[in-house]
């Protein structure tokens, strides 16, 4: 029986092998969509073209992808009277400052390279809005495009310069990550609120949030969070604007943090932060911000 | 494990190579169709795009949201990925075409997706704000769609996401025109109803008198009449627009006449008047000081209810409407150092055995996150037999009560003489109208 299935074993191989040649199954020659999609470009696809693509690499999409954004909530894409104005104001508050600070190749080379545009907020369950989001150091998610206004928009009042501002605030903390993801930050930041960071940061107000000595309820999440938050509001407010939060401080926290330790931790966190920038990336913070903040008050002041 | 347990019999390999030998290779590849799923899907997309363009008068389109309501779009599609589109939602979607952009795709099937904001876009919207429907969801409805049939002149479609049906029917010139020239413009002038600065509003039909209420945003429209023997009688129905008019889901049967809608013809700014036609004949809709028969025991049942359901309150979140404005005395302006306006609430009898009601804002905590009553008043209802409710104030509670700003001026209407008519507008609603002259009311929900 042995030997008999010996000798049959290669043939059974070699049937199996020659039995089956077919042709070609399917003509693939023409996949719809393959590349991605197109349409007639208009003159705002050449002007994103020629202000990002060309200069900076970053592509925009503006229209409508449901595979780019939760697929499980309901967003609309956003007015194409809107894309220009919020892109702009991108280029001025985030953009400029970090090329005229830092140089057209340290740009090039860290800028995420896709900005996904929506029309609406992405509601949650709770009934809060997300106003961005970012996902891998490549893509942010902009939402809420249909409501930006910038000063020079008719009906402008104060209000509105929420959404510009909290934009302006993703951007530059999702900015900060990839910056910390490349060169670490220094150990010592993880060490001034230790033992503070919680799951449950939302739960907590900003309020209580910075009298514990963390600049946003989000910051308590970890330190991870807690220095691009830094970096984003000590670049969105100024250096005046960030020490006018820090002086607010009163009381004593509920967990016990007197108002002179919650500033003074602040304090430690901020030299942190510009040390990092002077040390790793060869910029200075104070110019920087300097830059980001009367971009932001030209915009929306 | 040796090979023991493999044993085989030889006439098994036998019969194994014959089947290997007539079933391998079966050579002929008789596709079911005659091409490739690419070359059919392009051909289906291009004829689909060969069809939306090659419209001269463009698209009539009619949609039913997840919500149930019905709009109606006429869509132009151009060869260059663009839409220029009217729509029934308000005056100006009617009246100025907007351009958005469109493309044709195959995720798995054809679909047609208006891929920038658009009118279309605006009942899909999760802004409440924008189309009256819920926070998160809005209406319920799609701009993806799945390009389900194609004919000569009407294509189907259903929504990805909310399974919307769209169908698209080949407009003729006229149809075009009817939206051009603004006749849809016309139609929703009916909007308008509700500028209207009293509560009340009739409309005379064929020698009756009907009291009209409109709900512009779940597009309802309830009739109110009294009948020979004396009784009040009410007929609601839910409406859409045509090119004409309003046009009602359910006929209403007005005794000798049959109505399936109302034609608009004008709205007289001037006078506050909406001038219609049913079935031909002119009338108009205006405002009225007066219900055209009061709910008598209203006020009484509304005092009660929350009495009988634990003693609780009836809210209100924003107050009065006075003189076709809403808050008119922005009362959601009120705020303290440490809390804000929440809601305005009406409190028949809080103290058990105290014969008083408390008029009060309430105020949210946020870093207590909790509601607190820091000034109220007392007062006590008085009903009369017309059907009023005439509330005089008694005395602050909890704290000093404004003497200023809105919550004085919210005082001073709850306490004015003549009293309020109540309109039961649900379980759970009324509507607390004044009896002045129906220009102020505030509606009161549980």
């Amino acid at each position: 029986m042995q030997k008999l299935s010996k000798s049959f074993l290669p043939l059974l191989g070699l049937v199996i092998l020659l039995s089956c040649r077919k042709e070609d199954p399917l003509n693939v020659d023409d996949i719809s969509g393959l590349g991605g999609d197109t349409w007639v470009k208009s003159s705002l696809d050449q002007w994103l073209y020629d202000t990002l693509v060309v200069p900076w690499n970053i592509a925009t999409k503006y229209k409508w992808d449901q595979f780019e954004l939760e697929v499980n909530k309901t967003i609309v894409p956003p007015k194409e009277e809107k894309v220009i104005p919020v892109m702009s104001a991108v280029k001025k508050v985030w953009i400029n400052p970090y090329v005229l600070q830092a140089g057209e190749l340290f740009f090039k080379k860290y800028s995420p390279k896709l900005f996904v545009l929506a029309g609406s907020a992405s509601w949650n369950l709770d009934g809060s809005i997300t106003l961005g989001t970012a996902e891998g150091g490549r893509k942010i998610v902009l939402y809420l495009l249909n409501d930006f206004k910038n000063k020079t928009m008719p009906g402008y009042v104060p209000a509105d310069s929420a959404i510009p501002k909290q934009m302006f605030h993703v951007i530059h903390h999702e900015f900060g990550h990839i910056l910390d993801q490349n060169i670490r930050r220094p150990v010592e930041f993880d060490a001034v609120t230790q033992g503070f960071y919680t799951a449950d940061w939302i739960n907590t107000s900003d309020y209580e949030a910075l009298h514990d000595g963390f600049i946003t309820a989000y910051a308590l999440s970890s330190p991870f969070e807690d220095f691009v938050e830094m970096i984003s509001i000590m670049l969105i407010e100024g250096r005046s604007g960030f020490d006018y939060i820090v002086n607010s401080i009163t009381g004593t926290s509920t967990r016990g943090t007197t108002a002179d330790q919650a500033k003074a931790k602040l304090r430690q966190k901020e030299t942190l932060v510009v040390n990092y920038f002077k040390n790793a990336w060869n910029i200075d913070f104070y110019t920087l911000q300097l830059r980001v903040r009367n971009a932001i008050v030209n915009e929306i002041y | 494990m040796k090979g023991k347990n493999f044993y085989i019999k030889r006439s098994s390999f036998f019969f194994l190579f014959a089947v290997l030998i007539f079933s391998a290779c079966k050579k002929d590849d008789n596709n079911v169709f005659d091409q490739s799923p690419d070359q059919r899907i392009n051909e289906a997309l291009k004829n689909y795009e060969s069809a939306l363009t090659g419209s001269a008068a463009g698209w009539n389109a009619t949609i039913r949201t997840g919500s149930g309501s019905v709009y109606h779009f006429h869509f132009r599609f151009n060869a260059s990925n663009r839409v220029l589109m009217y729509a029934d939602i308000n005056l100006e979607t009617a009246t100025t075409a907007k351009e958005s952009s469109y493309r044709l795709k195959a995720l798995q099937t054809p679909v047609l997706i208006f891929d920038t904001y658009s009118y279309l876009h605006m009942l899909a919207d999760p802004d409440a704000a924008v189309n009256g429907g819920t926070y998160g969801q809005g209406l319920s409805s799609d701009f993806e769609f799945s390009l389900d049939s194609l004919a000569a002149d009407s294509i189907k479609l259903t929504g990805r996401v909310n399974g919307t049906k769209l169908t698209l029917v080949k407009a003729t010139q006229q149809d075009f025109n009817a939206w051009q020239n603004g006749a849809w413009g016309r139609a929703l002038a009916f909007e308008n109803i509700n500028k209207i600065l009293n509560y009340f509003k009739r409309v005379n039909i064929g020698g009756t008198i009907y009291e009209i209420r409109a709900d512009l945003v779940a597009r309802t429209i309830t009739f109110s009449w009294v009948d020979g023997t004396g009784a009040l009688r009410q007929f609601t129905t839910s409406y859409n627009y045509s090119s004409t008019g309003v046009v009602f889901l359910t006929p209403f049967n007005a005794g000798s006449q049959t109505i399936n809608g109302l034609e608009i013809v004008s709205w007289d700014a001037a006078n506050l008047i909406l001038n219609i036609k049913v079935n031909g004949v002119a009338t108009t809709i205006a405002g009225a000081t007066q219900p055209l028969k009061a709910d008598l025991g209203a006020p009484q049942r509304w005092w009660q209810y929350a009495i009988n359901n634990g003693g609780l309150y009836w809210i209100s979140i924003d107050g009065f409407h006075v003189n076709g404005v809403d808050d008119a005395f922005g009362i959601k302006t009120l705020k303290t150092d440490t809390s804000q306006y929440y809601y305005l609430i009406y409190w028949p009898r809080p103290v058990s055995g105290q014969n008083f009601d408390v008029l009060a804002p309430a105020f949210l905590i946020p870093s207590q996150n909790a509601l607190d009553l820091i000034y109220g008043i007392a007062d006590a209802p008085n009903f009369l037999t017309d059907g009023r409710v005439v509330f005089s104030y008694l005395g602050d509670v909890v704290g000093p009560y404004p003497t200023t700003g809105p919550a004085a001026l919210t005082k001073s209407q709850l306490t004015i003489p003549q009293g309020y008519y109540f309109v039961q507008t649900s379980a759970t609603s009324y509507d607390m109208v004044s009896a002045t002259d129906a220009k102020a009311w505030i509606s009161w929900i549980f």
